[in-house]
């Protein structure tokens, strides 16, 4: 069994270590003796659909935003049917942005792909902490690294998770991210993937239902590494151990 | 009025620094300046106008620390009497007590030059007050994100602050196309530097690991046919045609050359009006050869006294505290400060370039001037590790599980240290006897002390 991992403009959208959200799909395939194969599309270069598993859409800075932009624009209607399709797309930060109708930056209006009715609008105070979520996806608390100007107002749409530490959309709303079908939206660095290796495989599990017509079980792996770099971070994040694994 | 509130925020800075020494709570580098600035807010702005010659600001994201202390060795060489913050605390306060510590009781200062490195976000509020003769920018890369944003706002940040001292002459790096942009928004008139030949490891970069590559003025992809590391190297934008440019400063014939003590570079720098220097450095890095580059253009611009410029390059030490050797028992320790995904590369093939069996150390740590955000460790090629003969590699720190993920997903082994402390001593007792040591910023201090006490005590 194989799944195929695009990256999108890895050139443009690539802020603080987004390449480890796509090691870590692929790794934990391979690491089950699965098959996989990363495909990087740089900006300009066309981006075959019908191929993909698991689309990442990273983050930049606004002005890198906007040159992704002039580009993915072109694809609107494709991420349309991708994500009604049920493709699995993550897209973390400056990506999450980007699925909105629209970005309103301090000093200009970026056009988004319109995939949801979610849109940004430019803050002056920017929202740089550790957080830490309690998410559906998740059995246990979801930790990253949040750093955005944009506070995202998501409507009726299903939030990623419950903020139980740190800012999330708004820095009011007490939620993170955005959640529809498959497609998850969030601010997470971390990168999110290997830190919270649950949410990976709730993609990849995603992912493989789709691509082969039923539920596959994935073998469990031993993530200690995984659970100590969280409690590092949780036991910094204010919240203590409170939030700790049970 | 004025003159009396100088002379007693000088004294009272004078008093705090004292204070601080004799109770041995730190080297005193920045509360003075605080306290200082505090009680007479014109004081930065009045002792830099008794600056007899020129005011030099060297900023950028790495090399800041280096080519500022290089250009007041060379200085000093000329017996010219300079004022520098040489122990890198480059926020107001730091900049303030520099100035406070070259200032006599009577509150004025006795100095020919100042040198001084200046925080790219500090920038703005200092300009102003410190009225630079000489700007030397090093280069704009991506440093801490939780702390100075992303790169398009330190370059912001970069040019509202010379937009403010349009009188200042720039040293730029034009291979950098972030810095080289800059002069066509900025009035500051301004020499290039560069260099032109490949002296940095071609580390075979993945796609994803490269940034800023996309011209500042069009937006589209730039093309490169050099690459140094990072987004350096010599570009070209095949869209408007926005190019590297020939520089006005540059170097040639660069080698390395190897002697018992380590691996070292010598080049010929040249540039109009500096004719050919010879270069002969103590320096094993790459990256020490644009800092050198950088202070002697600076020099040049200024039109500073440069005899003996030869001589102190020669006897620069490159080191700082930021990459010392130390020698206990039969080991030989290197410690290395890596404080940007950037620096932590350069720092990586460092290793590479010495092929013997080797222990390795890494302090990861999440204080507010490491950065917060860990994330950076994941755009580091630790790859290459594998091909550094490592015998062993031992993570400590706040975030050291962090680093450990990531050497995870390169299948490299490692171990997990409680403290520096214990950690250095174990290895020294019983390790290779080639230890290398690479901390960020809050761990450097720490690190520095526990080795320099283990080295003049001989023993463990």
């Amino acid at each position: 069994m194989k799944l195929t991992i695009g990256h999108i403009y890895p050139d443009l959208l690539n802020l603080y270590g987004d390449q480890g959200n796509i090691r870590c799909l692929e790794m934990r395939l391979k690491w089950r003796g699965l098959e996989a194969e990363v495909i990087p599309i740089l900006a300009g270069e066309p981006i075959d659909f019908k191929k993909m598993d698991i689309l990442l859409l990273g983050g930049g800075s606004d002005r890198e935003q906007k040159i992704a932009c002039r580009y993915l624009l072109e694809y609107k209607e494709d991420f349309r049917t991708y994500a009604g399709d049920n493709g699995v797309l993550l897209a973390v930060c400056g990506g999450y942005q980007l699925l909105g109708t629209h970005y309103r930056t301090k000093d200009g209006y970026i056009r988004g792909l319109g995939l949801l009715d979610i849109y940004t609008e430019w803050a002056p105070r920017r929202l740089v902490k550790n957080i830490i979520l309690e998410s559906p996806l998740s059995p246990c608390p979801v930790v990253g690294f949040e750093n955005h100007g944009g506070r995202t107002y998501i409507g009726n749409h299903r939030p990623f998770g419950k903020v139980l530490f740190g800012a999330g959309n708004t820095g009011k709303s007490g939620y993170e991210g955005v959640l529809y079908k498959n497609v998850l939206g969030t601010y997470l660095h971390g990168p999110l993937l290997p830190r919270n290796p649950h949410i990976c495989d709730h993609l990849l599990k995603q992912a493989l239902k789709r691509r082969y017509g039923q539920d596959i079980a994935l073998s469990p792996l031993w993530d200690q590494m995984e659970q100590l770099a969280s409690l590092d971070m949780l036991a910094r994040s204010g919240g203590g151990r409170k939030y700790a694994f049970s | 009025m004025s003159g009396f509130r100088r002379i007693l925020a000088v004294r009272c800075a004078k008093l705090t620094g004292w204070l601080i020494r004799k109770l041995h709570r730190g080297n005193g580098a920045s509360l003075p300046g605080y306290i200082a600035g505090f009680l007479c807010p014109e004081l930065l702005s009045s002792l830099s106008g008794m600056v007899r010659e020129k005011v030099i600001v060297t900023m950028g994201t790495n090399g800041k620390t280096t080519t500022n202390r290089l250009l007041c060795h060379a200085l000093e060489a000329q017996g010219k009497k300079v004022l520098c913050n040489r122990t890198g605390a480059n926020m107001r306060g730091g900049i303030l007590s520099a100035f406070i510590q070259a200032a006599g009781p009577d509150g004025r200062l006795d100095a020919d030059y100042a040198c001084i490195e200046v925080d790219e976000m500090e920038a703005v509020h200092i300009f102003p007050q410190l009225k630079p003769d000489c700007v030397v920018l090093t280069n704009i890369s991506r440093d801490q994100l939780d702390r100075y944003g992303e790169v398009d706002t330190i370059r912001e940040k970069i040019k509202a602050a010379l937009l403010l001292a349009s009188k200042a002459v720039l040293a730029v790096n034009c291979d950098d196309h972030l810095s080289y942009s800059l002069l066509f928004e900025c009035p500051n008139p301004a020499f290039t530097y560069g260099i032109d030949q490949e002296i940095f490891d071609a580390t075979p970069l993945k796609p994803g690991s490269r940034e800023s590559i996309f011209c500042r003025l069009c937006g589209n992809k730039l093309d490169y046919s050099l690459m140094h590391y990072g987004h350096l190297g010599i570009y070209r934008c095949p869209a408007c045609g926005f190019s590297r440019p020939r520089p006005k400063f540059t170097v040639s014939q660069i080698t390395r050359k190897a002697s018992p003590e380590g691996i070292s570079y010598s080049f010929i720098i040249e540039g109009k009006g500096l004719g050919k220097i010879c270069a002969d450095t103590s320096t094993d890095a790459p990256y020490n050869v644009y800092n050198t580059l950088s202070a002697c253009a600076a020099l040049c611009i200024l039109d500073a006294p440069r005899e003996h410029l030869e001589e102190s390059i020669r006897s620069f030490d490159y080191g700082n505290g930021r990459e010392n050797t130390f020698y206990v028992g039969n080991s030989r320790i290197r410690l290395h400060l890596a404080k940007n995904p950037v620096g932590f590369q350069q720092k990586l093939s460092l290793l590479l370039k010495d092929p013997s069996p080797k222990d390795i150390i890494f302090q990861i740590n999440d204080k507010a001037q490491d950065g917060k955000d860990v994330s950076y460790l994941w755009d580091i090629d630790f790859q290459c590790l594998a091909a550094a003969s490592p015998v062993s590699i031992t993570l400590v720190g706040s975030r050291c599980h962090d680093l450990g993920l990531r050497l995870k997903y390169e299948n490299i082994p490692c171990c997990f240290g409680d403290n520096i402390e214990e950690t250095l001593r174990s290895h020294i007792r019983q390790g290779t006897g080639n230890l290398y040591v690479i901390v960020n910023y809050s761990g450097l201090s720490d690190a520095n002390r526990v080795l320099r006490k283990l080295q003049e005590r001989r023993t463990l």
